[in-house]
């Protein structure tokens, strides 16, 4: 191979998003917002399965809150014609993320699984990839949050409790990820079937209205959720290429 | 007017000297650090000494930390396993009289941790296991210690007693085995 013919197959696979020619699994949620009715279940599940510290009334007005997913409201005329919706809100996972062409020390990148990673012990906390995302999705600790007695005995042991100094997001739940490829691995598969993960807010949700899983696989609820007709994604005209999808009926 | 910034520099030279001396102390502190300390080996409540056990009378390590192949952490042994052989086996030793007073006061032995990892690794004892590998690859030759001190694995595959645990050594092993996207940083973090 020449050199040249080199340099341009390193020069494409590096334009490539993620570095990476195809994606193992590629995760994808779609939410369905004809189907949530803003209750915020996802909201509470995603708080105790992630040790989201409760950060209090006065950090809250600094705007220093902590919600892996938040639930934005938009309402829509004056009372009594008021409207109300709903859009939950949080990591697009975006395949060309610009919080990871920004973090100094690669504590941000994009993984095999088509996942937007967020690694706490390597990150110095410049906060610079909170600046550059357009979701506003990445929350950052100011503190050592200290969960009151008895809260710390329900931490889930298979997240790590942040520090001072660092950056956190959605991450999926990977530790549910991780799992799910623990049993396959058990059960003498190397792919994980749609069905067997299913993040906190998903597990949550009464209305069904989220759905995840793995895009590549044509098989799954979220290939035929993704490919609906009311499909949009939030900010695309930013091309992020996000992997999550929101559904909703426009009203013409 | 001839302007010069010699008496600047000569204003710095005290911070300047300081500032070497502080960073060959430091590399000096390492390096008699890393050469002449000894690796963590606390001793025990009780003198347990896996020389005996595990050396000497082969016993299986999977028999007394029976979690190892089932789930992330390898657990320590309660007291009823000691206990199950002891009530026959070497009744008379001190040692082994110290294990019964734990048993009859219902008390579990409070044994120090020494290989332990920071909260934000989690590595699983089960999925290594199943995979046939070694306890002694990452803790050493735990069958020739009588107290257990630390152990590392260098790159060649030598056991490195007195050195602890960094990520060299899981990232080498999962490079060498080709692990299917086992250098993925969301593998062990997470």
């Amino acid at each position: 191979m020449s050199l040249f013919s080199r340099f341009m197959d390193g020069w494409r696979k590096y334009r490539k998003p993620g570095y990476y020619d195809e994606f193992d699994y590629h995760w994808t949620m779609t939410i369905d917002l004809d189907k949530c009715t803003g209750c915020e279940a996802c909201v509470t599940a995603c708080q105790a399965e992630n040790n989201i510290p409760i950060v209090g009334e006065e950090e809250i007005a600094k705007g220093r809150e902590m919600q892996w997913i938040r639930v934005e409201r938009y309402w829509e005329g004056e009372y009594p014609n008021a409207k109300l919706s709903f859009i939950p809100m949080m990591c697009q996972h975006c395949d060309a993320a610009p919080c990871e062409t920004v973090c100094p020390v690669g504590a941000t990148y994009h993984n095999q699984d088509g996942l937007n990673t967020q690694i706490y012990n390597r990150c110095i906390g410049t906060r610079a990839c909170a600046v550059y995302c357009p979701y506003e999705v990445r929350y950052f600790n100011y503190y050592d949050h200290e969960w009151d007695s008895p809260l710390e005995q329900q931490l889930n042991p298979e997240v790590t409790v942040r520090g001072k100094g660092v950056m956190e997001k959605c991450t999926f739940c990977i530790q549910r990820i991780r799992e799910a490829k623990d049993v396959a691995k058990d059960d003498d598969r190397r792919r994980v079937q749609d069905g067997d993960v299913q993040p906190a807010c998903v597990q949550s949700c009464p209305s069904k209205a989220l759905v995840f899983g793995d895009r590549k696989d044509t098989e799954s609820q979220v290939y035929q959720s993704m490919n609906d007709p009311r499909n949009y994604r939030v900010l695309d005209e930013l091309n992020t290429d996000s992997s999550v999808f929101y559904l909703k009926k426009v009203d013409a | 007017m001839n302007i010069s910034i010699v008496p600047a520099l000569k204003v710095l030279r005290p911070a300047a000297m300081l500032v070497i001396v502080v960073l060959v102390g430091l590399v000096l502190g390492y390096w008699a650090n890393a050469t002449f300390v000894p690796g963590y080996s606390p001793e025990q409540p009780i003198a347990f000494s896996h020389k005996i056990h595990a050396g000497d009378n082969e016993i299986p390590c999977l028999y007394c930390h029976t979690q190892a192949r089932r789930s992330p952490s390898a657990g320590v042994p309660a007291v009823s396993k000691c206990v199950g052989c002891h009530l026959e086996v070497a009744t008379e030793k001190p040692q082994i009289r110290l294990l019964m007073s734990y048993w009859e006061n219902r008390e579990p032995i409070p044994w120090i941790k020494v290989h332990d990892l920071p909260d934000f690794v989690h590595f699983t004892h089960k999925r290594h296991v199943l995979a046939n590998i070694e306890c002694q690859t990452c803790h050493g030759p735990v069958e020739t210690m009588d107290r257990i001190t630390v152990s590392s694995r260098a790159v060649n595959g030598s056991a490195q007693v007195g050195k602890p645990w960094k990520m060299g050594l899981c990232l080498n092993c999962h490079r060498e085995n080709e692990v299917v996207n086992g250098t993925d940083c969301w593998t062990c973090h997470k």
